[in-house]
């Protein structure tokens, strides 16, 4: 094994770990901001260093430190107390090795050899992914009942109830998903979505599979427990449901792990529908071969977009009620200025690389990093679409939970295999 | 029993008591007669026309009803419209000068003129003429404060000094609107029962200077109980309330009527006796002067007492007849001699002849049908031998300290079994705190051998435990006061029936000795 | 004469809302439009800057308690109790004294109200025969370091004055 290799399963395996964890953070701060701007508020706005807030960003650190300077507290009627500190760190580490198995870009061909954008490269894929996630629930239920607590157990149970029922139409929408693209291995599907439709519709699983994109997306939410199938955490009726007795860092590790689950749940959505890293009608091979004009057009799309975000930030953020010497312009101005330094440095790289460095492997990584943003981005839309369902529908009622589940999407999700079993039949 | 005669009440068939007025006969059973002047100490004076009530076929067909004794067949009628009509009108007269001082008024929720004219009136005042000025807050002596403008003119007061006390302070100066209860220049209210009067006075003009202002009467939880005062054991009502954030502390006696002891009175001594309750308290255990826990004095009593050769114990004469028993019980236990000395409690030719005795203790009769001895030679006898005096509650310098026997207190080693800090407790190694009598329920015999009942009243914060706990702790036998009466009936004849739970409100009068000897 | 009776359609039992998918996306739209008008200009959100930006309050507002007093300066309360007596929380202590300055016998020389227990239902002011104790100081943020401090005593309800003038408190807030 070269040094290369190494360095770039060092590089994956980072990027497995910490771009979810740092998406936490990314994440709570888009739900607490989406939640305030879906709701006509303001959000956090006023946690600050030196005056500067960094959009509400400063808020999670305080809640950060707030959470780790807490008393860790374990109630003196828990008798279970290893299964009281197992749970949540159970369903932070499902969360987080569900994320190891997703692609987030191209096969990286460097001279001979060919590196797969994965954590862990495996070819079970899809199957690592139910396994582990289907664990994740353990924490919950255990969450629950170690907490010796009516409403912990109750928490505790309709996770568990609700995660069996919903795995059901989640598997069976998989099944015709994999019959549509003959494999479990996920690097295979995302290159298989790189194709192109009839010649100019991007062969996303979404347009393949427009039925199970439904199904799979709705029972993804109930798998992780978000609005509106967070019954196990009803505050109306169960106060915090399986987490009531918890506290601290390991309250923290439940909270975290929502959010990675919800991170890790988006990235298959788009893995499997919403073509992966691909970016529509440019695949690997074109983008390779034209790098230089894409670096153009990025050159000249940068400062662009820039200036309309500069105007964005000096529209927005001001104080809107009389204020002497208003601090928030002296942050806007730094904001602006950073943006524009950030825009520099770019361009200047860019140029660099046009001059030195194009063509050979510098355009395959050029490619690979513009295949993780876009992995990114859809990513992040697709965290955006939870937060802004879970900020629009109400929470079901447990038995309407249940009946969607059996009633409604198993059948859907049957019906589903039979069409799509007919066409791929009568195809090939 | 009374004999009996039907009458009838706006029609209603009622069966009363003969030989009463309609006010008391109706009461008895359930019919409320407004009245302002008459009271059934003082008789009726019939001055304040507010009982007028109807008699049908009668001649004349209206008539006081304090002044009407009860006929069999007679015809009542109270809710006629011509009597809603005069008692409406009365208190109308009433109250035409009436300053309605209520939100001020020490009366203001046990005020008669109050609740009748909710009651029966609840009209707007016609008057367009200001009303008279009279004088308000004027100290008449021994405590009570007179406001002119509140008072009714019944003349309850006037007939009080004048009937009860025999001493006529007070009279009514001047007619109509100007009339007024005064006192003569320079000789104001002068006797042991003055502050009976506020009590008797229906409205607020008559206020104790003691309680004025201090509570709203609302507030106050009262709760039956006997006073300790003196061996009369005259029947209270101790008004006590718990205000918030604070302890529970009594604010007034009243006195609570029982024929057979008291009356309708108390002495105004006994009366404001409640502050003893309330200061002084003894609320933590000592010993050797260092504050200890409850549990460690109780053990190392036990300690001195086993250790002891030969321990006397001195009970306090105000002690119940349970407490007495108990503590007989642990005196035995230990082989102790026990005294109930309490010369100090008699103070000879303070009593008189309506409530007040000469002997302060309240259940010396208990002491006596119990066999404990209570003179002072045995006392002093005693005292010289023993190497242990444990003293429970016996307030020795009651009336003075006294020189030989605090003399042989000073070579003994002492423990006192206390309610209250006082100065013969003081040279005690041991002290251990206990509940006073508002803060238990026993029985105590009167100085006329009425057996009375009475409960626990108030709860303090730190409530200090029932003697009869301490005995208990000590190893007695008796655990509490239902368990002391199998021993205590066996032991006293003239107790030998009685049932505690089942003593009636006004006592049961004992037969013993003499009485006993003449009544077989 | 008969009674008029509308039947109101039920809503939400044809298939298409059954399947709720079509009612989901329209209430999506709703919020989403919602987002991006307070994404694109912030300045619309319906919010109050508070604390810099205070809330108008109206003289009808309960807020923090205080006593009046006469022209001169003395205290109107007559230490009555009726407060106290009608306080469904219990949170008003007054201990009662003599008065001698001809208004009344009777002032309070304590008067406590701890405001950590009080509800701020205003059955104090309702009760009071001497429209002495009022809770038009406008203050509406009761808070602080201790709980001692809370129990405010009669210095501080007879100093702090009412927000409000007279005859707006009369009129209760138009
Ligand atoms: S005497 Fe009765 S009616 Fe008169 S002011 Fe006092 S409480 Fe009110
Ligand atoms: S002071 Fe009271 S008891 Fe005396 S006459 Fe007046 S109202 Fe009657
Ligand atoms: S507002 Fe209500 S709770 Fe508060 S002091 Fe007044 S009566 Fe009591
Ligand atoms: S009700 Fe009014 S006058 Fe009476 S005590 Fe309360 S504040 Fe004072
Ligand atoms: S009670 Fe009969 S006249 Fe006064």
């Amino acid at each position: 094994m070269s040094a290369l290799d190494i360095l770039i399963i060092l590089l994956r395996v980072a990027f497995g770990a910490f771009v979810p964890l740092s998406f936490v953070a990314v994440l709570v701060w888009m739900e607490r901001r989406g939640a305030a701007f879906f709701q006509d508020r303001a959000g956090p706005n006023r946690c600050n260093v030196y005056g500067i807030r960094a959009g509400g960003l400063i808020q999670n650190l305080a809640d950060g430190i707030k959470l780790i300077f807490k008393e860790d507290i374990v109630p003196g009627h828990i008798q279970h107390k290893l299964y009281f500190i197992l749970a949540p760190m159970l369903v932070f580490i499902t969360a987080l090795l569900c994320f190891a198995v997703i692609p987030f870009a191209d096969v990286l061909v460097l001279g001979d050899r060919e590196y797969v954008m994965q954590a862990v490269p495996m070819d079970v894929g899809i199957l690592w992914f139910l396994a582990v996630v289907g664990f994740g629930v353990y924490g919950i239920i255990l969450a629950g009942w170690s907490s010796h607590n009516k409403y912990g157990v109750l928490g505790g149970l309709r996770a568990a109830a609700q995660v069996i029922s919903y795995e059901i139409p989640m598997g069976l929408s998989l099944v015709s998903l994999l019959a549509v693209y003959g494999t479990v291995d996920l690097s295979a599907i995302a290159q298989y979505q790189g194709q192109l439709l009839f010649g100019f519709i991007p062969a996303w699983g979404f347009v393949l599979q427009p039925l199970g994109v439904i199904i799979f997306i709705v029972a993804a939410f109930a798998e992780t427990n978000r609005t509106p199938f967070d019954l196990a955490e009803g505050e109306s009726e169960i106060v915090a449901g399986y987490h009531v007795e918890y506290s601290s860092m390991k309250f923290a590790l439940f909270f975290m792990g929502e959010y990675v689950a919800m991170f890790v749940s988006s990235a298959l959505i788009v893995t499997l529908y919403f073509g992966s890293y691909q970016i529509p009608w440019l695949s690997t091979e074109t983008l390779v071969a034209h790098a230089r004009p894409v670096v153009i057009l990025l050159m000249i799309g940068l400062p662009v977009i820039a200036y309309f975000f500069a105007g964005w930030i000096k529209k927005n953020n001001r104080t809107h009620y009389y204020r002497a010497d208003d601090p928030r312009s002296r942050e806007t101005a730094i904001y602006v200025s950073l943006l524009w330094s950030l825009v520099v440095v770019l361009e200047v790289i860019l140029l660099i690389y046009l001059i030195f460095a194009a063509g050979g492997a510098a355009d395959r990584i050029l490619v690979l990093l513009l295949q993780i943003g876009s992995f990114l981005i859809k990513t992040f839309l697709m965290c955006f679409v939870y937060v802004w369902v879970r900020w629009t529908l109400p929470r079901f009622r447990y038995d309407q939970l249940q009946k969607i589940g059996w009633e409604k999407m198993l059948p859907l999700a049957l019906l589903n295999i039979f069409i799509t079993g007919a066409i791929i039949v009568s195809f090939s | 029993m009374a004999e009996m005669v039907k009458l009838f009440v706006n029609g209603q068939e009622v069966e009363v008591e003969s030989g009463k007025n309609l006010i008391d006969a109706l009461k008895v059973v359930g019919i409320e007669i407004p009245h302002f002047c008459y009271h059934p100490a003082l008789g009726a004076d019939g001055n304040c026309r507010m009982c007028l009530v109807g008699i049908e076929d009668g001649r004349p067909p209206i008539v006081p009803a304090c002044k009407t004794p009860v006929q069999a067949g007679m015809k009542v009628l109270l809710d006629a419209e011509h009597i809603k009509k005069i008692q409406h009108d009365v208190l109308e007269f009433e109250l035409i000068n009436h300053p309605i001082d209520c939100p001020v008024c020490d009366q203001a929720g046990e005020c008669s003129l109050q609740d009748y004219y909710m009651k029966y009136s609840l009209d707007d005042s016609r008057m367009r003429v200001d009303q008279v000025a009279k004088a308000k807050r004027m100290d008449f002596g021994c405590g009570v404060v007179h406001d002119q403008e509140r008072c009714v003119l019944c003349a309850r007061c006037v007939r009080f000094t004048r009937q009860i006390t025999k001493t006529g302070e007070l009279g009514i100066v001047n007619r109509t609107d100007a009339a007024r209860v005064t006192i003569f220049p320079g000789r104001p209210l002068n006797n042991r029962y003055a502050l009976n009067i506020v009590d008797l006075c229906p409205v607020g003009a008559m206020t104790s200077q003691d309680f004025r202002f201090r509570q709203r009467v609302w507030f106050l939880k009262k709760d039956a109980s006997i006073c300790h005062g003196c061996s009369r054991g005259c029947n209270i009502y101790i008004d006590h309330h718990r205000e918030k954030y604070k302890d529970d502390i009594i604010y007034r006696f009243r006195p609570r009527t029982n024929l057979l002891v008291n009356g309708y009175f108390i002495c105004d001594a006994g009366r404001l006796s409640y502050k003893e309750e309330n200061e002084n308290r003894q609320v933590t255990s000592l010993i050797e002067g260092r504050q200890a826990p409850f549990d460690e004095t109780i053990a190392a009593i036990r300690q001195k007492l086993d250790q002891a050769r030969k321990p006397l114990i001195l009970i306090s004469p105000d002690c119940s007849l349970e407490q007495m028993w108990a503590v007989r019980r642990v005196s035995t236990l230990y082989g102790a001699s026990l005294s109930g000395f309490s010369d100090a409690y008699v103070k000879a030719g303070d009593g008189d002849d309506f409530l007040i005795n000469d002997d302060k203790a309240a259940n010396r009769r208990g002491l006596e049908l119990l066999g404990i001895k209570t003179d002072r030679k045995s006392f002093i006898e005693a005292l010289q031998k023993t190497d242990l005096f444990v003293n429970f509650n016996n307030d020795l310098h009651f009336s003075g300290v006294d020189e030989e026997i605090d003399a042989l207190l000073g070579t003994v080693q002492s423990i006192a079994v206390c309610s209250h800090q006082r100065d013969v407790f003081k040279t005690a190694s041991i002290i251990l705190p206990i509940a006073s009598y508002s803060e238990y329920g026993g029985t105590i015999i009167n100085q006329d051998y009425v057996l009375q009942a009475f409960a626990k009243a108030v709860v303090k914060n730190e409530a200090g435990k029932d003697m009869l706990e301490v005995t208990r702790l000590l190893g007695g036998a008796v655990i509490d006061a239902r368990h002391a009466w199998p021993g205590i009936r066996k032991s006293v004849a003239c107790l030998a029936d009685v049932d505690p739970a089942a003593i009636p409100a006004e006592g049961i009068k004992l037969q013993t000795g003499e009485d006993a000897n003449v009544g077989a | 004469m008969s009674i008029k009776v509308r039947v109101v359609e039920r809503k939400g039992r044809t298939f298409l809302e059954q399947l709720y998918l079509v009612e989901v996306v329209k209430g999506m739209t709703v919020t989403l439009g919602h987002f991006f008008r307070n994404l694109l200009d912030n300045s619309r959100l319906y919010v109050r800057h508070y604390p810099e930006v205070k809330p108008e309050i109206s003289p009808r507002w309960r807020g923090r308690h205080r006593l009046t007093r006469h022209e001169d300066g003395s205290v109107k309360c007559v230490a009555c109790f009726m407060c106290q007596t009608n306080c469904p929380s219990n949170c008003i202590m007054i201990e009662a004294g003599e008065r001698f300055d001809g208004r009344s016998e009777k002032m309070p020389v304590k008067f406590d109200i701890d405001l950590l227990e009080c509800i701020y239902c205003g059955y104090c002011v309702e009760a009071c025969p001497m429209d002495a104790i009022r809770m038009d100081t406008g203050i509406f943020s009761v808070t602080s370091n201790s709980r001692e401090s809370l129990l405010i005593g009669l210095e501080q309800l007879m100093e702090t004055p009412g927000g409000f003038s007279e005859v707006d408190y009369h009129k209760g807030g138009g």
